[in-house]
């Protein structure tokens, strides 16, 4: 089993788009994770079934038993998130602003608060339209994504390919630079950098690239719409070659990515024949042959 | 010599967990001893944030000489570590304990610092 974890720094570079290209062109063989769970969409362009739900419980929210609560103040004083309102004479937490910090409870002395664990979302195994399987997540409102999670993704995702024998795992990773990302990198065996030829695109690119190589890992890139800004382009190209990172492939500016998505289907099933999805086809070749080399 | 491993499972044939902060369970090696000692990283999974740290907390106060693990540790982590006297190996993510170790002793494996 071979993992591709494909991640952007910046949003609408068309990582997602890709990510299910790559995973309706490799079929049966590729499982899916989509550890963008703040955005989950991949789950669209895929017709996920939804067929098998579970809970996923984050963080912890301080709960009031009133019978036993003697109102004294000391939770009030101690909050620093002014999580604690008193309504008709009784103190209350707000569970938007608690943090669950645990502080209120340590310090009341009649032991009335109880620190109860939080649904935060769920997470889904899908059957997907390609005949294979994704792993998924939603978030709920408010609902803050974490390296938990993504890495409660990931183990579902890994098991589920052991035991399904599947010869790649395709990951949309999470967005920006931080802790979710950081856990939907781990244990990839390729990194795929996403961008687009705009000065964000390039500055986000940067910064992601410093993380991942940060943990060793071997980054490829694409550079989505080139074209919007040739010089940026070519500015991207000299990054990549300083950095000694492949790059995949140029892709041109093309309105199938929009029509694509208008329609919930990835690229390469929309418009199966066009320009765009043959150059697809080579990119995820490539990448299997990158993945390939490096096993040798 | 003390080697720990960001291991998987518990002996010489389990795989290594490519992971730092969320590895499974630390692996000891005592090279004098020539023993195995299992520290588990059970909680580690319950954490939203944080768990590099945790977990580097967690080494550091086992006094190892050399950690070996997969990708190596993130950048808060690895910047408590580096205040310390041991010394990090990659590279040993898709390998057992046993290769991992032998990597280790042939120089085969990169420093993370």
């Amino acid at each position: 089993m071979r993992e591709v974890v494909i991640i952007s720094g910046k949003g609408g570079t068309g990582k997602t788009s890709l990510a299910a290209s790559f995973a309706y062109l490799e079929e049966a063989n590729a499982l899916v994770s989509d550890c963008d769970v703040d955005a989950a969409n991949m789950h669209l362009l895929l017709d996920a079934d939804f067929s098998s739900k579970e809970d996923f419980f984050s963080g912890e929210l301080a709960v009031i038993d009133e019978d036993i609560c003697i109102n004294c103040g000391r939770c009030d004083e101690v909050c620093r998130f002014d999580a604690i309102d008193v309504i008709d004479d009784q103190h209350r937490v707000n569970f938007i602003s608690c943090e669950g910090c645990w502080y209120c409870s340590r310090v009341c002395p009649t032991e009335a608060i109880e620190m109860v664990k939080q649904k935060a979302g769920d997470l889904f195994v899908s059957n997907i339209k390609n005949g294979s399987k994704m792993v998924h997540a939603k978030l709920g409102f408010a609902a803050e994504n974490s390296g938990k999670l993504v890495a409660k993704v990931k183990q579902e995702a890994k098991i589920l390919v052991l035991k399904e024998d599947k010869a790649y795992v395709i990951t949309d990773g999470s967005p920006g630079i931080g802790c979710p990302v950081i856990s939907s990198l781990s244990g990839a065996n390729l990194v795929l950098l996403v961008t687009e030829a705009t000065v964000s695109g390039l500055h986000d690119l940067k910064r992601v690239h410093k993380l991942v190589k940060t943990f060793n890992y071997e980054a490829v890139c694409i550079i989505n719409k080139y074209d919007l800004n040739e010089d940026v382009s070519q500015e991207i190209e000299k990054f990549l070659q300083e950095e000694d990172i492949k790059l995949v492939a140029k892709l041109p500016y093309d309105d199938t990515f929009t029509k694509a998505l208008a329609v919930a289907q990835p690229i390469v099933e929309h418009n199966s024949d066009g320009q765009l999805s043959l150059l697809i086809k080579e990119s995820w070749e490539s990448i299997k042959t990158i993945i390939k080399e490096n096993d040798r | 010599m003390k080697i720990i491993f960001t291991a998987k499972g518990e002996n010489w044939d389990s795989p290594m967990d490519a992971r730092f902060g969320r590895m499974e369970m630390l692996v000891i090696y005592d090279e004098e001893s020539d023993k195995l000692e299992v520290v588990s990283n059970d909680g580690i999974e319950d954490m939203e944030h944080g768990a590099g740290l945790q977990t580097a907390k967690k080494v550091i106060e086992l006094k190892p000489d050399v950690i070996i693990t997969g990708n190596g540790a993130g950048q808060k982590a690895l910047d408590l570590l580096k205040r310390t006297a041991v010394k990090m190996y990659i590279g040993a993510g898709d390998m057992t304990l046993k290769e991992a170790y032998d990597a280790y002793k042939h120089g085969q494996l990169k420093t993370q610092f």
